[in-house]
Formats: structure tokens, C-alpha cells, sequence
């Protein structure tokens, strides 16, 4: 059967973003069509290859690559994808397949606070946004509805509406920790995608420990699972279809795209409205790789900030011993955090951040530790027992303030089917360098209070990354200023619309996916609105509760 | 250790008599008191002991499970063309100089020994049921490697369900078994 040339609705990449954006336009009555650049897998292959992976820290390793549609990978070595121009390194990690990144990733579904989309004005750093928290809040809760979020009723984020269900249950590693750091910290389970009750025609979790790099059961919410529900709705999806320029017309509207698909023959998609939403690398370069004669500096790039102000959350970590027995790897990956440092009047100086607590299995880590240590016989077992049941990490994911040297750029390098390469540029600068020093003094602290021994702190400068892409494709009200508008449209083309993190225009302190989930179905809303808004919500949150 | 820890015994039954060996056969004086609780560990075949030996005495478990041994074996001696010599010398060095396995990867790393390598291979391939290195890297074992298996009583091995909903906020030791 060949594939659709034409649809209402183009849809770029069927990850969690652009499937839900999908799927609530079909249920508009909309004809949508998803082209997504990578191939379709099944979820009891991801786990079979990941029990079988030589590499089992390395999420990537159990998820096929394609040459046609490659993907930045850096175990054992590098691949080269994510071209690096530093000064700082950027190694972010996303999978091109059908559904997107988030068949890898925590669940953790925090909604903002609200002065995260007012840094400017309150404290002098960053830009506003042009919503304001209480704006997004009904596409919140039709974002936690439609994902089965769990969650505490006082997690410090404002709601009209109680989450969709229960929080899961805390691991008792968690309930110490949380115990023990009382009262000087206060210690919440996370909000998550993740199912305490059989919810969405999924079950409740049974605790597999492998949310990263895949959960088994189909217990916590999956881009593949928004997929399904766009497809039950009437989306059709076309895996393997490399777009690689969008075309336009002489007054800068969205005609078609074209795309390769693995033999490299070029197909072209016609369309009325376009969603780009490949993430917030992908999506730039594709703005970018369909320059014209119109739009010699890419597609939606009249203010110059496609791809600039790119934004993750970095992270250092302290890893120590406990005094007393946790055994992390019972349940879920990342049940906790300290979430007090957030906000407050320190932003006007330093980073916000917030505190995780992993709960992922420490055998893996010790394992290796004792074999590089040499340690063998008898004791070989102990130590393995006492560290994997005491040792405990716990991580800052800081914020860091839009800048437009940090971005995503076209490489001169080119992949398997001659497209250029996205290049990262990108640095960590003093604000969030000082958030680090604040936070581990907090480090400190939290590990005193838990009778710490064998503290190994991340070395000073040193940061990892947490795969939240925000940032390169901007929202403002000011199109000299941001690429798009407070819905999602591209300030240079009326019916192109981008859906996805790479929208928000800072990365505030917490996981990115379920704004972005919010705004997306927010700009589907603008593209397809109901006669009465306000009956929408009700009704879809009908519709998911079931 | 505890009683939950101990293995299956081996694949070894009468159907094969003629094919059992034990461990003591390969061992000293001095390896057997190191291992004393090991010396009836089928071995499967004459070239396997040293290696059985060497994975005994690093492993310090009561038993190991003789068909993943063989499966080791065979990985090990395919990526490493001189592990079964390898092996041979290395415990021919420890029943001489009477190296205690505590000591046994610091000896050898201060010695410049080219037999340096081979404990982390064997105890790898044991811990972590890797093979090789860098790309080569082949997973043998994954549920069953000796790391997975040590802390059977508490945790799963990732993917592995852990129990019903919930189960995870209750004490880990909730019975009282705690081998640490």
C-alpha cells in the first residue's frame, strides 16, 4: 500500500508530543498524517535486547539504530551524530523510532511552578513566557489525564483539578530517606506517568526497576502508547520517512515536505497545516536544512533564534554510603525528590534546581566497583551485599537561562543519506555554576543526615546531562525575538506550528515532557478549536478516565 | 551467605556418570583449605579445572552452577585463544606462592604480571556475565550472573517484575534474613 501524498495535517515525528498534538486533532475531525524518520519496535525486543546488552548503563544500547535515521549515541564509543563544537560538550541522547524518546525515560510528569514563566520580571534573569501558569493549567490536566499521572495533592505546583490517580507507592528506601532528612528537608514522591492502579487499559507497575531504559509491562505512559491512541483515532503513521525539507510558498505558507525513505527515494506530502515535532534538535535542523530563496537563514528563522537559546538541566551528584540498610531497586527508578529549591529569591543570583533521589539498583555500579578494586573470595559476596543495600545517590537537575551561543547549528558533516549533521554548541555558564556550588552544600547535608560515609561528589565543573531538550525553537509575543508564538506558530508561516520542549522558552528545574505534552495539545487546541472550549477538557477528561 | 543463596546442584546426574569430576582433583593442599566447602563442584571436563579452580577460589561461593560454567568457559576461551593456559598458570602460581585471593589482584598488578587481566575476566564473566572488552563485549549471562544471584533474596534483576503493586514499600528484610 503505498503512502499518503496528502493530508490536512503533516505531522513531523511521532513522538509523545506530536502523537497526542495527532491525536486530538483526529478527534476534531481532522485528517492527520505522522511521517516519523526512524522504524517501528516492539517493546518484548527492547527488553530481550537489553537483558542481553554488554552495555546495561547505557540506555541506548538495547534501541536499534538506522542508518537512515541515526540517532547520537556515545557507548562504547561515540558515533559522531551530535557533532560537538563545544566549548562545553552537549552529549544529548534521543531515539528515532516510532514514538519517540520517551520509550526511555523516568515518567517524572512535573508541572512547573508558577514563577518559572515570570523569571524575567521577578528576578531580573532569563525572559517571561508569553502564558502564564494558570493559562496552562486546564492543558496540564488534560496532559495528566490523557498520561494517567500519579501524583501528591502538595507537590508545590498549583492545580484546579486532583490528579488523575493516586500517588504510587514510596519504596521503602524512600520512606527512610524521607524520614531521616525530616525536617530539614522536605522529601515528595514525584509526580509520574507511571500507573498505580491499572489505568488507560494498562496495569498498575509491578516494580521491574527498567523504567530506563524500558518498562516491560506497560505501566508507565510511553510515546509508543500516544501513538496507539492517534492511530485508534483515525491518524495514519508512516515509519521511515527521513523529511528533509519543507517547502513553502511565495507568501511563506507550508505546502509539502519531502522525505526519503531508507533507499533514499524522495517522497513529497502535501498538506493545509504542518506540525514540526522531532524534538528540539531535530526540528531546528529541519528548519534550517529547508532554506530557500525566501528564507536564505531556514524556514520560521526571521528573528535568527531557530536552534539558539538551547537548554537541558545538568546535573552533579553526590554517591555515598547510608548508615543503615536501603536496598535501592525495589520499584520504581525515580520515586523522590526535594523539590523546595524550585523557586525563590535566590534566582535573581543562581540556579534553581531540584534535588532526585534515584532508586535505581546500586548491584550493577558495586559489581564493577569490586572487580576494578580486585576484591575477591568471600568477601567478594559481603561487600557486594553491604553496598548494594547501603549506597545511595542523589542528583541536582539545575537551570539554566536561555542564551543564544548555546545551539544547535548544521554541521558541514553529513549522515548516511547526505543530511547534515545537527552540531551542538554549547556552554554552562556562572548562574548555574553557582546553583551547583549551592546545591552541594545541600549534598553535604542530606549525607550527614543519612550517616554518609564514602562520599564521592561529582569533580567541581563536571556535568552530566539529562536529555531534556528545551529551547531552540522559542516562544514570545515578539517575533523579532522568539521563532514562535504563544501557541506553537512559527511567527513567519500562518499554518506551521511546532509542538514539543524545544518550544518553552526557558527549562526551569523540572523534567520537560509534560509541558511540552501541555503545550502541544494546547496548539492543537488553537489549531482546531471547539466551538466551546471550555466543554473540551471535560469531555476528553471523560474520555481518558474510563 | 544464606541458605536461599545456595545453587542447584549441577547438571551432573547419574544418566552421565562417567563424565563426573570434582574440584578437589585440581586443587592443592593449599587452594583446597581456601575452598574447602567447594571441593566436590563437578568440574565437566579435564580442561575446565583450572578455570573451576580460579572461579572458586575468586568467587568464594559455596557451589557454582556447572552448565553456566560451561558456557563461560567456552566464551572465555573463544575470545582469549590462551585463557585454558592462562588458567593453568595462574593457579599453578597461587598453590606455589600460596597468594591469598584477597591479595591476589594486587600481587599480580604489582608484578607487571601478564596473568594480571585474567582474574577481573573470570570474575567479570561470573559478576556481570560479560565476556571481552570495549565493543567485543558479549553478554553470556545475565539473571543468573553471580551478582543478580547474591541478592536473589532481595532484589530482581532489572526488567524482572519485582512483586505485586506496592510490594516494594514494605522492608527489604521483612523476614529477618539479612546475610550483610
Amino acid at each position: 500500500m503505498s503512502a499518503p501524498t496528502s493530508a490536512e495535517v503533516v505531522v513531523i515525528g511521532s513522538g509523545i508530543c506530536g502523537s497526542l498534538a495527532a491525536w486530538k486533532l483526529a478527534t476534531r475531525g481532522k485528517q492527520v498524517l505522522i511521517l516519523e524518520a526512524g522504524p517501528r519496535i516492539d517493546r518484548g525486543r527492547i527488553v530481550a535486547a537489553f537483558r542481553n546488552s554488554p552495555r546495561k548503563s547505557d540506555w541506548m544500547s538495547p534501541y536499534p539504530f538506522s542508518a537512515w535515521a541515526p540517532q547520537p549515541e556515545y557507548k562504547p564509543k561515540s558515533n559522531g551524530y551530535l557533532v560537538q563544537a563545544g566549548p562545553y560538550p552537549y552529549p544529548a541522547e534521543y531515539i528515532r523510532v516510532v514514538g519517540g524518546t520517551t520509550w526511555h525515560w523516568s515518567a517524572l510528569a512535573w508541572r512547573l511552578v508558577p514563577n518559572d514563566v515570570r523569571i524575567k520580571s521577578l528576578y531580573g534573569v532569563g525572559v517571561d513566557w508569553p502564558v502564564t501558569y494558570d493559562e496552562l493549567d486546564p492543558w496540564y490536566q488534560e496532559a495528566e489525564e490523557q498520561l494517567g499521572v500519579a501524583g501528591l495533592p502538595d507537590t508545590g505546583s498549583p492545580r484546579k483539578h486532583p490528579f488523575p490517580l493516586p500517588p504510587v507507592a514510596e519504596p521503602w528506601a524512600m520512606q527512610r530517606i524521607r524520614e531521616r532528612l525530616a525536617p530539614t528537608y522536605t522529601v515528595v514522591g514525584n509526580t509520574v506517568a507511571r500507573n498505580s492502579r491499572s489505568y488507560g487499559g494498562r496495569p498498575a507497575c509491578v516494580g521491574n526497576n527498567s523504567c530506563q531504559p524500558i518498562c516491560p509491562v506497560n505501566a508507565q505512559y510511553l510515546g509508543i502508547n500516544a501513538v496507539e491512541a492517534a492511530k485508534a483515532a483515525g491518524v495514519k503513521v508512516v515509519p521511515n520517512a527521513v523529511v528533509y525539507r519543507i517547502e513553502h510558498d511565495a507568501k511563506g505558507r507550508i505546502t509539502a515536505v519531502d522525505y526519503y525513505d531508507p533507499d533514499k527515494t524522495s517522497h513529497r506530502v502535501s498538506g493545509k497545516q504542518f506540525i514540526l515535532a522531532a524534538n528540539g534538535i531535530e526540528s531546528p535542523k529541519l528548519l534550517l536544512l529547508s532554506s530557500s530563496s525566501k528564507y536564505p537563514n531556514g524556514l520560521a528563522n526571521s528573528s535568527g533564534m531557530v536552534g539558539r537559546n538551547l537548554m537541558d538541566h545538568p546535573s552533579n551528584s553526590l554517591t555515598f554510603y547510608a548508615d543503615e540498610e536501603m536496598w535501592l531497586g525495589r520499584g520504581p527508578q525515580s520515586p523522590d525528590s526535594i523539590n523546595t529549591l524550585r523557586d525563590g529569591a535566590f534566582r535573581s543570583q543562581h540556579a534553581a534546581y531540584r534535588l532526585d533521589f534515584t532508586n535505581i539498583s546500586q548491584v550493577l555500579g558495586v559489581t564493577e566497583a569490586l572487580i576494578e578494586e580486585g576484591v575477591y573470595g568471600p568477601a567478594f559476596d559481603q561487600q557486594l551485599r553491604w553496598r548494594a543495600a547501603r549506597q545511595l545517590s542523589v542528583k541536582t537537575l539545575l537551570e539554566v537561562l536561555p542564551n543564544p551561543d548555546n545551539r544547535i547549528t548544521l554541521s558541514s558533516d553529513k549522515d548516511a543519506m547526505g543530511i547534515p549533521k545537527p552540531e551542538a554548541h554549547y556552554s554552562i555558564d556562572a548562574y548555574t555554576r553557582r546553583g551547583a556550588q549551592a546545591a552541594r552544600e545541600d549534598f553535604a547535608k542530606i549525607a550527614a543526615l543519612l550517616g554518609g560515609t564514602g562520599l564521592r561528589y561529582t569533580p567541581k565543573g563536571e556535568f552530566s546531562n539529562n536529555q531534556h531538550i528545551t529551547g531552540t525553537l522559542g516562544m514570545g509575543d515578539d517575533p523579532t525575538r522568539f521563532v514562535t508564538d504563544r501557541f506553537g506558530r512559527a511567527h513567519d508561516h500562518e499554518n506551521l506550528f511546532c509542538c514539543g520542549t524545544g518550544v518553552m522558552p526557558t527549562s526551569a528545574t523540572m523534567n520537560s515532557t509534560l509541558t511540552g505534552v501541555a503545550l502541544a495539545l494546547r496548539t492543537a487546541d488553537h489549531m482546531a478549536p471547539l466551538k466551546a472550549q471550555a466543554a473540551s477538557t471535560d469531555t476528553t477528561r471523560e474520555a481518558v478516565s474510563s | 551467605m544464606t541458605g536461599e543463596l545456595a545453587m542447584t546442584e549441577p547438571d551432573q546426574g547419574p544418566a552421565n556418570p562417567a563424565r563426573r569430576r570434582v574440584l578437589a582433583g585440581f586443587l592443592t593442599a593449599y587452594t583446597a583449605s581456601l575452598v574447602p566447602w567447594a571441593l566436590a563442584q563437578p568440574v565437566a571436563a579435564p580442561e575446565h579445572g583450572a578455570f573451576m579452580a580460579l572461579s572458586a577460589l575468586l568467587a568464594g561461593r559455596r557451589s557454582l552452577d556447572a552448565g553456566l560454567a560451561a558456557r563461560l568457559f567456552d566464551a572465555l576461551s573463544a575470545m582469549y585463544p590462551h585463557f585454558t593456559a592462562d588458567a593453568r598458570a595462574l593457579l599453578a602460581q597461587i598453590n606455589q606462592q600460596h597468594i591469598d585471593p584477597a591479595q591476589l589482584q594486587s600481587t599480580l598488578d604489582g608484578a607487571h604480571s601478564p596473568l594480571a587481566p585474567l582474574p577481573r575476566r573470570i570474575m567479570r564473566a561470573w559478576c556481570l556475565g560479560l565476556v571481552g572488552e570495549g565493543e567485543a563485549t558479549k553478554c553470556v549471562a545475565y539473571e543468573n550472573a553471580l551478582n543478580a544471584v547474591i541478592v536473589a533474596d532481595v532484589l530482581k534483576p532489572p526488567t524482572y517484575a519485582y512483586g505485586e503493586y506496592g510490594s516494594w514499600a514494605k522492608p527489604p528484610l521483612a523476614e529477618g534474613v539479612n546475610a550483610s
